[in-house]
């Protein structure tokens, strides 16, 4: 909707403009003896309180013209075409409205208007409405900012939640404290293997960090940073966690925004794996089909346990990043099945150049 | 303090390196013998109900069910030591509650003053105040109802619970068309259920608003209750007036 007939006090406002300028048409009128006060006013008013509401139509014809899709000519074409065409209606009305005043009451009409009055009349309503294009077009400029600014706004947010986020997976006390006890329980019986997964430990934590500040990284480096997860993950869950990783060589080689494998890993170990009595397999399937690098990930989950929030917020949250990032190219989708839970993400291909 | 009968112990905990720790840490007690392991909250119901251990070794979050959801059901409430690598939830509870727990990973020298205040709390069959506290105030509202029923174990979404009525020394849940007995007190549920989803329209009564359909007034100041189900339900005076104020 305009912006002015959205809001009653600016319609206000602008009604009382357009009067003002009707006061000033009669002025005019006055001034060269077109007529007397009474019968320019009663002209000149009614007219512009009319033409008010039929300037607001410049708002469609400015937002029809972005500024970063213009080209110049066109738009003063129109702008000059659109102006000519209101001041031709708006001579049209004023002749009308002219002659109506004689068949009222008064006998004669409002004013007298001699040929140049006509031309100057003519003249003032081309420039009215190039006016109102014109402070329309600002109008819209403005707007556009705004609603830019607003964009930016909402993205730098999004961005900021998912380096939290990021942050959140680095430091996953859960995880972290877990580990760490798994590891004191080895040193044990098994110093050697305690040793390995101290090292995985380290790795995973220096290799999320030094993602972590990438804006994009290929699929290979996030499936060795995933390595480290799941050789840590096994050491906890033992014989319960299988995987199987099937990447392709070309879809190893596709970029994607750091961290995107790794919480879908998190997930179904969180909510598939460790819910299951004997445990399971988790398949991870990366492949490049026609210009889209498809991920899925798919896991046991237990039959009866059935809460569908406890999934959703961590997809969501790498929905929206996705989101953000890729806009419609990209596509998340889930379906949890009785017994699995399967998670598919499609993303544009894109490669590292010279990769 | 050592008993003459050694003291019998279960390990609960779904990762095998955490319980393989606890036994290593044990081994210097030769008073105390491991009876047995559970890797679930489910099969740790069952183990505490055949074996009644003289001490638990219970870890929070496990699968089917939490460390405090197994309390709830076996009814145990003394003769436990908390495990958890982190839970802010039960940290707290923990706190407000002074009920001893060990944060994974943990040090031999801290699992054996852990041991040592459980074996002077230790009496069988005792009640530890702080314990029954702890199960029965909730931090977070419940999420789903359990019921233990000989050797299966109910787990009712909160959703799905259209009304809770008082029977007694129990409740009788009705959800999904079925109704079953749970031994709680009507006011201890009260205060664990989310005040936006239910209200206790009656001494023996807590409906569901989701579940709510209409109010009826089958007589001058009486009011009953009628659930999506078909099922009526009385309201008092006082209970009219607080969903009164709710809807």
């Amino acid at each position: 909707m305009h912006p002015i007939l959205a809001d009653a006090r600016r319609l206000l406002w602008y009604v009382l403009a357009w009067l003002v300028a009707g006061v000033g048409i009669a002025a005019l009128l006055r001034l060269t003896e077109q007529a007397e006060w009474a019968g320019a006013l009663a002209f000149a008013l009614p007219i512009c309180l009319v033409w008010s509401f039929v300037a607001l139509s410049s708002y469609y014809i400015c937002r029809g013209l972005p500024y970063s899709q213009r080209r110049w000519p066109v738009a003063f074409g129109l702008f000059g075409g659109a102006s000519l065409l209101a001041a031709l209606a708006w001579l049209g009305l004023g002749e009308a409205w002219d002659s109506m005043g004689g068949l009222l009451a008064r006998g004669k009409p409002f004013v007298a208007m001699t040929s140049p009055g006509w031309v100057m009349y003519f003249a003032a309503g081309f420039a009215l409405h190039l006016l109102s294009l014109l402070a329309h077009d600002v109008l819209v400029a403005f707007e556009s900012v705004q609603a830019a600014a607003r964009r930016e706004a909402e993205s730098r947010v999004l961005a900021r939640d998912a380096e939290l986020q990021m942050l959140r997976t680095q430091i996953n006390p859960h995880f972290l404290f877990n580990s760490l006890n798994s590891i004191s329980a080895l040193t044990g019986f098994d110093p050697a293997a305690a040793r390995e997964m101290t090292v995985d430990l380290a790795q995973f934590f220096r290799r999320t960090l030094a993602l972590a500040e990438r804006e994009r990284i290929t699929l290979g480096e996030e499936v060795a940073l995933c390595e480290h997860f799941l050789a840590i993950e096994k050491r906890r869950f033992g014989a319960k966690l299988a995987t199987e990783l099937r990447i392709a060589a070309d879809a190893a080689a596709c970029l994607l925004p750091p961290m995107t494998l790794q919480p879908l890993l998190e997930n179904a170990i969180k909510h598939g794996i460790r819910q299951v009595d004997g445990g399971g397999t988790i398949a991870v399937d990366a492949a490049v089909r026609d210009g889209t690098l498809r991920i899925a990930v798919v896991n046991p989950v237990a039959p009866d346990d059935a809460p569908a929030g406890v999934h959703g917020v961590g997809l969501k949250n790498i929905r929206e990043r996705l989101a953000v990032l890729y806009g419609p190219r990209a596509r998340i989708a889930w379906q949890r099945g009785p017994a699995q839970f399967a998670i598919e993400i499609h993303l544009p291909v894109d490669k590292e150049t010279g990769a | 303090m050592t008993s003459p009968t050694p003291l019998r112990a279960l390990i609960v905990d779904d990762e095998e390196l955490a319980r393989r720790l606890i036994r290593e840490y044990l081994q210097g007690h030769a008073d105390i013998e491991v009876v047995g392991e559970c890797e679930n909250g489910l099969d740790a119901v069952r183990q505490i109900a055949a074996l009644s251990p003289d001490l638990v070794f219970l870890d929070i979050q496990m699968p089917r069910l939490t460390g405090l959801e197994v309390l709830e059901l076996t009814g145990r409430r003394a003769g436990v030591i908390f495990t958890t690598a982190y839970d802010e939830h039960a940290i707290k509870a923990f706190e407000l509650h002074a009920v001893d727990y060990l944060l994974k990973p943990f040090s031999k020298a801290r699992f054996d003053d852990a041991l040592a205040r459980a074996r002077t709390l230790h009496a069988p069959a005792a009640v530890t105040p702080a314990l029954d506290a702890l199960v029965a105030r909730r931090t977070a509202p419940l999420e789903r109802i359990l019921i233990r029923d000989r050797e299966q174990v109910h787990v009712i979404a909160i959703e799905h619970v259209e009304c809770i009525e008082a029977q007694g020394d129990y409740l009788a849940i009705h959800a999904d068309g079925k109704c079953r007995l749970k031994p709680q007190r009507i006011s201890e549920i009260e205060e664990q259920l989310d005040a936006a989803r239910f209200l206790r329209v009656h001494r023996s009564f807590i409906i569901s608003l989701a579940h709510l359909q209409a109010i009826e007034r089958p007589g001058p100041d009486r009011h009953a209750a009628r659930l999506r189900s078909g099922k009526r339900v009385p309201i008092s005076r006082s209970g009219y007036e607080k969903l009164r104020a709710l809807v």
